[in-house]
C-alpha cells in the first residue's frame, strides 16, 4: 500500500474549501472455493486494492474512489469528491460530531497464519467434511459449501490529524444442505465466520455441525408433527435469540435509519423522532438487556476503530428493557447533538462507510438453559430457525423453526415441523419471562447500503423464554 | 485494435503459454456515479471507477480464477494463478469453455448516461412531482445511479469482443406521513427518455392512497400486484431457472423440463436487451447473450446454462454463463390482453400491493417462502379501491402462485431496484387467485 500518495491525497485536498476531509485505503487479499455436490467448482485467489476521499464541504458530503494508484488518479477522486459535495446545496447543512483525533495501529493476531495454509488443505478440508456429511446414510442430494478468507488491511487518514492503520485477517465459511427421503425435503443453512487466523477452523467443527444439521432435517421430515396454533410459552434457542436481537433491536436503533436516511431502501425505524418510542421508552421486560459490542475477541465483527476512526466500544442498546443508546456515526450524531460511538463500517475503499452493527446479542441472564423448560406446560423450543423476515420499521417479524421440540410439563417431547411466531417487536421483548446464562453466537452477514454492503457481524444471545405467545 | 482489448488478449495469451488448457481474460473499466438522497435534500454524492480484468483458466479440469488490478503485476498474478491450478482439485463436472468465434451485435449502450452537468435536478423534479400529488408536507427519499462499463473478453477458445453496458437508475420512496409510503422506480440503458419525475408521480400517487392505513387482516385475497412487486416475483422464479440453482436444490424447478409449472397465462423469457439496465451482447464465457424462453404457456422449456451446465443436462449453452453459476439477465413476463382496470374488476374482494421486501424461504425445492408488502397494501372491494392497510406478510409457495395466475395486463414496466427486485425484469400487473396473507400477533 503506497501510504505516501494516500497522504498526498489528502493533503491535495486540505487545500481546498472543505470542512472536512479523509482518505481511506484498503487492500484485501482473499482466497477461496466454491463446492457443489463434492465437487470443487473453483478455487479463487485476487487482491483488491484502493483507496477513497470523503469531503465534507459547504454542508454536503462527496465521495470518489478508485484503484488505479498515481497521483493523477489522486487528483482526479478528490477533484470530483470536491464537485460532489458542493453539488449538495442542502438546506440543513451537513456536520459531523466533534471527535478527538487519533494516531493508532491496530492487528487481529493469527494463531495458524492464513497465508501458511495451502489451497490444498483448504480444498481437502471440505472435501472430507462432504465425503462425511454423504456417509452417514442420510440423502442429501443437494450440497454447497464456500469458504474464503481475507487479509484486510487498511489506513485512514482525515483532516483532523488522525491516522490508523489497521490489518484484520478473516475466516469464513456457509453451508447449504437439502435433505430429501420418501419424497419430501427439508433444507438448512449454516454460516461460519471468525476474526483471526485458520484456528477459527479447531473452534467451528463444520463436519459435525453439518451432519448434526442433516439428521435434524432427516429428523423432521421423519417425525416433526404440525404445532396446534394458540398462545403458549416459547423458548428460543441462542440462535433464534441473536436473529430477534439483530433484526429488532440492532437495526431499528441505527441513528441513519431513525433519522430517515435509508428511507428509500433500507427503510426506516419504528424509533422516529416525537414519535411514541425513544431514548427512554419501555420497548420489553426489565430481564432484556441488548448489547451491540464490536471488542469481541476473535468475534466476526470484530474492530478496535471504526472507519471513521472512533475508538470502539459497548453499546447498550436495550437496556433492561429500555431503549438506552442508538448506533451512531459522526453524521447522525451531530443530527442528534451527541457523539459517535463508533459504529461507523464499510466494506471496501470504493463504499461510504454508514452506521452499522457489530455483534449484537442478547446479555445473559442467571438461570441454567435446563431450567427455562422446567415451569413450561405446553409449549415449543424453537432451537434453530429457517424463514425468517420483518418489516422495514423493524416491527412486524417472523421467525420459523428448523430444529423444534414440543415442550410438555418440562420436558421436550417430539419434533415439531415449522413452528411460526410471527409478532410485533415490543410483544417479543415484552414476553421474555428467564434468560439462561450461556451466550453463543453466530456469523451473519448483515445487508444495508445502496449499493448493498454485506458486513459481517455476530448475532447471538442465551435461550429465552416467551410467556404467552402466538405460535402456529 | 483498442488498446485494452489488446492487453486483455495478452493476459488470455501468457496464461495459455504457462500451459494452461482454456483461459478467458475480461477487463472491466467501469464509471459509476450515484446521488442518494433522503428527506428531500440530498445526502451524499458518490462515484466510484474501477479497473480490473478477471482471470479464469482451467488446467486439467481444475477451474481457478483470479482479478488483475489495473493491468498491475500481470505476470506475477498469472503465474500464481497457474500454480493455484497445479495444487488444486478436477472438477470432472467441468465442461469447457464456450467454444467458437461468434459474431456480436453492437452494443446500443448511451455512452452518455453518466455526463449529466446537474444529476440531482431530477431528483428534485420527482420529488416535486411527488409532493403534487401526495401534498407538500411529503418527504422523500432514494437513490439515482448512473453507470457506463466497457467490457472487453478474450477467450482462448475463440471469442474475442467489445462491450459498453450503461445503466440509468431512479428509485424513490414518497412518504405521506410516517406509515403511508409510496414507492416507484425508473430504470433505463439510457438518458433518452428517461423521466424520473414519472417515479416521483408514481410513488406519491401511491402515498396519497396509502394514508391512514388499517391494520390488515388474515386470510385467502384475490392479488392484483404491481409490476414493482411483479418484479420481484419474476426475480426470484426467474433465479430458480438457473441449472446451478436447480442442481444445489434451490429451486421449483428440479426434475421439471418439459412440465406444466405455471398458469396456461404465463411466458416467462429472459431477454439481455439493449433497453435493460442489465443489457449486453454476450456473457461471461463470449456467447452472444440471447433470448431463451423459460417458461412457455406454463410449461418449463428449459433451465439457463452455461457450457459446463449444459453438458450436464445435455443440452445447448443458454448463453448466460457465469462461469461458476449461469443466471438470467433480463426477466420479461409476456403480456397478457387486459388492461390494468379490467383486472382490478376481477376482483370482488382482494388485494392491491405494491411493493415488497425480505423475501426468505423455509424450502426452496417446495417453494415455501414468505415477503412483506411494504408501501401501499390496499384493500379492493368490487374493484375499486376500498382503504389502506398495513402489517401484512404475504406466506405462501413459489410454485402455487405461479400456477394461480389468472390475468396479465398488457402495460408492462422495466423494474430493478436494489436487491429486492434483482436481476431486473419487464414486469406487468398480475392478478392471483387466493394468495395466503398472515399477520403478526
Amino acid at each position: 500500500m503506497d501510504k505516501e500518495l494516500v497522504d498526498f491525497a489528502l493533503n491535495y485536498a486540505a487545500d481546498k474549501e472543505v470542512e472536512y476531509a479523509e482518505v481511506r485505503a484498503q487492500n484485501d487479499k482473499s482466497e477461496g472455493l466454491v463446492m457443489k455436490n463434492g465437487v470443487l467448482d473453483a478455487y479463487f485467489s485476487a487482491v483488491d486494492s484502493g483507496f477513497c476521499v470523503r469531503i465534507l464541504a459547504e454542508g454536503g458530503i462527496g465521495f470518489a474512489s478508485t484503484n488505479r494508484w498515481n497521483k493523477e488518479e489522486a487528483k482526479k477522486i478528490v477533484e470530483i469528491a470536491y464537485k460532489l459535495a458542493k453539488m449538495a446545496m442542502r438546506r440543513d447543512k451537513i456536520s459531523f460530531a466533534k471527535e478527538k483525533s487519533v494516531k493508532v495501529k491496530w492487528k487481529v493476531d493469527e494463531r495458524k497464519k492464513i497465508e501458511d495454509i495451502s489451497p490444498e488443505e483448504r480444498i481437502e478440508t471440505f472435501a472430507e467434511m462432504d465425503k462425511e456429511l454423504t456417509s452417514q446414510g442420510i440423502s442429501v442430494p443437494g450440497r454447497m459449501f464456500s469458504s474464503g478468507t481475507s487479509l484486510s488491511e487498511k489506513y485512514f487518514i482525515n483532516t483532523e490529524g488522525s491516522v490508523i492503520s489497521s490489518y484484520v485477517p478473516r475466516v469464513s465459511a456457509y453451508g447449504f444442505i437439502t435433505v430429501v427421503e420418501n419424497g419430501k425435503s427439508e433444507q438448512a443453512y449454516k454460516q461460519f465466520g471468525y476474526a483471526g487466523g485458520w484456528e477459527a477452523l479447531d473452534q467451528w467443527k463444520l463436519t459435525e455441525q453439518m451432519i448434526y444439521e442433516a439428521r435434524v432435517l432427516q429428523g423432521v421430515i421423519r417425525e416433526a408433527k404440525a404445532v396446534k396454533p394458540g398462545k403458549m410459552d416459547l423458548v428460543c434457542g441462542p440462535e433464534v435469540t441473536g436473529i430477534a436481537a439483530h433484526e429488532s433491536c440492532g437495526h431499528p436503533m441505527e441513528a441513519d435509519r431513525i433519522l430517515g436516511r435509508e428511507m428509500s431502501q433500507a427503510g426506516m425505524s419504528f424509533i422516529y423522532p416525537h414519535g411514541h418510542f425513544w431514548l427512554g421508552t419501555k420497548i420489553g421486560s426489565p430481564l432484556v438487556t441488548i448489547i451491540d459490542d464490536p471488542t469481541i475477541k476473535n468475534s466476526y465483527g470484530y474492530y478496535e476503530y471504526d472507519d471513521e476512526g472512533i475508538k470502539a466500544r459497548p453499546r447498550y442498546l436495550y437496556k433492561n428493557g429500555v431503549i438506552n443508546e442508538f448506533l451512531h456515526n459522526r453524521e447522525s450524531a451531530a443530527k442528534l447533538n451527541t457523539r459517535s460511538n463508533g459504529s461507523s463500517r464499510t466494506i471496501s475503499y470504493d463504499r461510504e462507510a454508514i452506521v452499522r452493527m457489530a455483534n449484537t446479542f442478547v446479555e445473559a441472564g442467571d438461570i441454567e438453559e435446563e431450567e427455562l423448560f422446567e415451569d413450561v406446560k405446553q409449549g415449543v423450543y424453537m432451537k434453530s430457525f429457517t424463514e425468517w423476515n420483518i418489516d422495514d420499521k423493524r416491527f412486524n417479524q417472523r421467525y420459523v423453526g428448523r430444529e423444534a421440540y414440543w415442550i410438555e410439563n418440562g420436558k421436550l417431547k417430539h419434533r415439531i415441523a415449522r413452528p411460526v411466531i410471527e409478532t410485533s417487536t415490543q410483544i417479543f421483548w415484552s414476553a421474555v419471562d428467564a434468560v439462561s446464562k450461556k451466550v453463543e453466537y453466530d456469523a451473519a452477514t448483515c445487508g444495508k447500503g445502496d449499493p448493498q454492503q454485506g458486513i459481517p457481524v455476530y448475532t447471538g444471545g442465551p435461550a429465552i423464554r416467551l410467556k404467552g405467545v402466538h405460535v402456529k | 485494435m483498442n488498446e485494452t482489448l489488446a492487453t486483455t488478449e495478452k493476459i488470455a495469451k501468457k496464461a495459455k503459454a504457462l500451459g494452461a488448457d482454456e483461459v478467458i481474460a475480461r477487463t472491466v473499466a467501469s464509471r459509476n456515479r450515484q446521488v442518494r438522497f433522503s428527506n428531500n435534500q440530498i445526502d451524499t454524492s458518490l462515484a466510484w471507477n474501477y479497473y480490473v480484468t478477471d482471470v479464469v483458466l482451467s488446467w486439467k479440469k481444475r477451474v481457478v480464477a483470479t482479478q488483475i488490478p489495473d493491468f498491475q503485476k500481470i505476470d506475477e498474478h498469472l503465474k500464481r494463478l497457474f500454480e493455484l491450478a497445479k495444487v488444486s482439485k478436477e472438477n470432472p463436472m467441468h465442461g469447457g469453455f464456450a467454444k467458437g468465434k461468434f459474431n456480436y451485435q453492437k452494443s446500443k449502450a448511451d455512452r452518455t448516461a453518466n455526463d449529466l452537468e446537474k444529476p440531482t435536478e431530477p431528483i428534485f423534479e420527482a420529488i416535486e412531482a411527488a409532493k403534487k400529488e401526495a401534498g407538500p408536507l411529503t418527504t422523500a427519499g432514494g437513490i439515482f445511479l448512473t453507470s457506463v462499463a466497457d467490457i472487453y473478453q478474450v477467450s482462448s477458445e475463440g471469442s474475442m469482443g467489445e462491450d459498453c453496458r450503461s445503466a440509468v437508475e431512479f428509485s424513490i420512496r414518497a412518504f405521506s406521513g410516517k406509515e403511508a409510503s409510496g414507492h416507484a422506480v425508473e430504470c433505463s440503458s439510457t438518458l433518452k427518455g428517461f423521466d424520473a419525475a414519472r417515479a416521483g408521480r408514481k410513488a406519491g400517487e401511491i402515498a396519497k392512497k396509502a394514508k391512514n392505513p388499517k391494520l390488515g387482516l388474515e386470510g385467502k385475497y384475490d392479488v392484483v400486484f404491481d409490476p414493482l412487486f411483479a418484479g420481484s416475483l419474476l426475480s426470484m422464479w426467474g433465479s430458480m431457472a438457473s441449472a446451478y440453482s436447480v442442481m444445489v436444490q434451490m429451486s421449483i424447478f428440479v426434475d421439471k423440463v418439459g412440465n406444466k409449472v405455471a398458469s396456461d397465462l404465463v411466458t416467462l423469457r429472459d431477454v439481455p436487451a439493449a433497453y435493460s439496465v442489465s443489457n449486453r451482447i454476450f456473457d461471461d464465457e463470449g456467447v452472444p447473450a440471447q433470448e431463451n424462453v423459460i417458461i412457455n404457456k406454463g410449461a418449463l422449456k428449459t433451465y439457463l446454462h452455461n457450457t459446463s451446465t449444459a453438458k450436464i443436462f445435455k443440452t445447448q449453452t443458454t448463453g448466460n454463463a457465469g462461469i461458476i453459476s449461469p443466471g438470467p439477465w433480463n426477466i420479461e413476463m409476456d403480456p397478457g390482453d387486459m388492461v390494468k382496470e379490467e383486472l382490478f374488476n376481477e376482483v370482488k374482494r382482494g388485494l392491491y400491493l405494491t411493493n415488497t421486501w425480505y423475501t426468505r424461504f423455509q424450502n426452496y425445492k417446495t417453494g415455501d417462502f414468505s415477503t412483506i408488502p411494504r408501501d401501499g397494501i390496499f384493500l379492493i372491494e368490487n374493484g375499486e379501491i376500498k382503504e389502506s392497510w398495513k402489517s401484512i406478510r404475504l406466506s405462501d409457495n413459489a410454485s402455487r402462485m405461479l400456477n394461480a395466475i389468472a390475468g396479465i395486463s398488457k402495460e408492462r414496466h422495466h423494474i430493478h431496484w436494489w436487491t429486492e427486485a434483482d436481476p431486473p425484469s419487464l414486469s406487468p400487473y398480475i392478478l392471483m387467485k387466493d394468495v395466503q396473507i398472515t399477520r403478526p400477533k
